[in-house]
């Protein structure tokens, strides 16, 4: 899914600055939580839009401070529709604030020599069944990283070596196998035990909790 | 020296350090800077400042210092730390520091030109190389794991173990920054570097262990610690590959999720590191070994059973016909 020059160690300081911005807000554990949950989400998606890796990171950050203030509102009123959807539009309009903010600096660069009104909107966020798609594909991506990630901690690594050649890079069983002096009854294994294991904490992430504000 | 008269962090004015010659910043961390520096006898140092005000409370200021005047006098014992040659200052006040020996640079060694240096490290090499050699992890790994274990026999634990603070000095690998150095399970405060920093925190000699591991796993397989424990999809040729795959189990030992499955101590992982190099374990001859060892007990045991049902039946038989 991300294929950009920002690694997760890259966004640490990011999640300390927002995690210390979010201060007067409870249970940081959770919003740390969060925050590891759905950056890459974010991230991504505001990538997909055409900002480029600093105002995406602005995104990132943006869009958890906007979900950390209206998150009592989204909770009482549920014509909000769901969490997916909700996060969505937050994540667009923190968008649609980069852009904005991008044409601004770009017309006082060039010294307001037009008058015409900026075509931002056309331009760069995709269009609205475009960016459904994107938004659906990136969401499911996500939910498998996040959820591969919360699992390797907590299986031997020998097993997740074998499922991440097997399921993850797709290798066949035999190359598996015999690269890591193991049988192929061990891959199979390896893959139904942790794959089990991956699929339950996707459930777990989708009825997850929301942090509390 | 005069604390008084040092200045700001990061204002670029050098601060005074007894008896050298700060000429340029080399580097900025979170606790403080590094200057490259001359002595009166026009010998070339590192120096490193620590600023009181780095820190929100004076206790750990004051216990960094404390860490520095114990591990002093012991980087001199041991080939794989830096030297630290002397330590000023006064924590009551502005800063301290501690004077080093200083690493090689990255294009000419030991032959410095101050303009133009820049320090050779571990994680240099591994941004300029992406994946090391085996072999060359283990002369990585060992002098470093045995530093740790000469460290961790004398009470102190490194607490900051990673490619950042491994130089080069005469290109051999030492460990640096002893400014997390502490005493073991003195402090339970959350410090070190995201991914090299166990599940169970940090303050012991298996947290150093488990570092120096994550260590190896990004200099073999080019890859971030955080996406341990995944190995390349490109492993290379067939003996790069076996010597990769093999390497892995030793990396696998340092840093298991449970610290009791890890190493015991860090010379247990410095005598693997030495071992595999000697003589590299095959899991798939091991296996063929079992294999052969299985069939002979097999074919003992088919043997004994034969040997008493012979007897059984010789006695019954006796019995029967006495004559």
């Amino acid at each position: 899914m991300m294929n950009t020059m920002t690694s997760a160690e890259d966004f640490i300081p990011t999640r300390y600055s927002l995690l210390s911005r979010l201060q007067n807000w409870d249970d940081q554990d959770s919003w740390k939580e969060f925050f590891d949950t759905y950056w890459r989400l974010l991230y991504s998606f505001a990538l997909k839009s055409g900002l480029t890796d600093a105002e995406a990171q602005d995104v990132v950050q943006e869009t958890i401070i906007a979900v950390a203030k209206n998150i009592q509102k989204f909770r009482r009123d549920r014509e909000l529709g769901s969490f997916k959807g909700w996060l969505r539009n937050l994540t667009r309009w923190r968008i649609a604030d980069q852009l904005r903010k991008r044409t601004r600096v770009s017309q006082e660069d060039t010294c307001a020599a037009t008058n015409d009104a900026p075509d931002w909107e056309a331009a760069e966020i995709p269009a609205s069944a475009e960016a459904e798609l994107v938004w659906e594909n990136e969401w499911r991506a996500n939910l498998m990283k996040v959820a591969l990630e919360n699992v390797r901690h907590r299986v031997k690594e020998e097993p997740f070596q074998m499922f991440d050649f097997y399921v993850v890079k797709g290798w066949p069983v035999a190359r598996v196998a015999r690269t890591l002096g193991v049988n192929a009854g061990q891959v199979y294994l390896a893959k139904f035990r942790i794959g089990a294991l991956v699929k339950k904490e996707i459930r777990r992430l989708e009825n997850s909790e929301l942090p509390a504000a | 020296m005069n604390p008084s008269s040092a200045s700001p962090e990061g204002t670029g004015a050098p601060p005074v350090v007894a008896e050298h010659q700060l000429i340029r910043r080399i580097g900025v961390g979170s606790g403080g800077e590094v200057w490259l520096a001359r002595n009166a006898l026009g010998t070339y140092r590192a120096v490193k400042i620590i600023f009181r005000k780095s820190f929100e409370w004076q206790k750990p200021f004051e216990d960094e210092f404390q860490g520095v005047l114990r591990f002093e006098p012991l980087s001199r014992q041991h080939d794989g730390l830096v030297d630290v040659l002397q330590v000023g200052g006064n924590p009551q006040a502005d800063y301290f520091y501690y004077v080093m020996e200083l690493g090689d640079d990255i294009h000419t060694g030991q032959t410095i030109h101050p303009d133009f240096y820049q320090p050779r490290t571990l994680a240099h090499d591994r941004a300029e190389r992406h994946r090391l050699p085996i072999g060359e992890c283990i002369r990585l790994g060992a002098p470093i794991a045995s530093a740790l274990g000469f460290l961790h026999r004398h009470g102190l634990i490194h607490r900051d173990v990673k490619p950042a603070n491994i130089i080069f000095v005469n290109g051999f690998p030492k460990l640096a920054d002893a400014g997390l150095v502490t005493e073991m399970f003195k402090t339970r405060s959350r410090v070190g570097t995201d991914g090299f920093i166990p599940p169970e925190g940090p303050g012991t000699a298996r947290a150093d262990i488990y570092a120096l591991g994550k260590v190896l796993y990004e200099i073999s397989t080019g890859k971030d610690r955080l996406e341990y424990p995944e190995l390349p999809a490109d492993l290379g040729n067939a003996a790069a590959t076996r010597d990769l795959v093999l390497f892995n189990k030793l990396i696998l030992d340092a840093c298991r999720t449970n610290p009791r499955e890890r190493y015991r101590d860090a010379d247990e992982m410095m005598s693997a590191l030495l071992a595999f190099q000697f003589c590299p374990r095959d899991p798939r001859r091991e296996k063929i070994n079992q294999t052969v060892i299985g069939m002979i007990i097999y074919l003992g045991l088919l043997f004994a059973t034969g040997v008493v049902t012979f007897m059984i039946w010789r006695i019954l038989r006796l019995l029967r016909h006495p004559d």
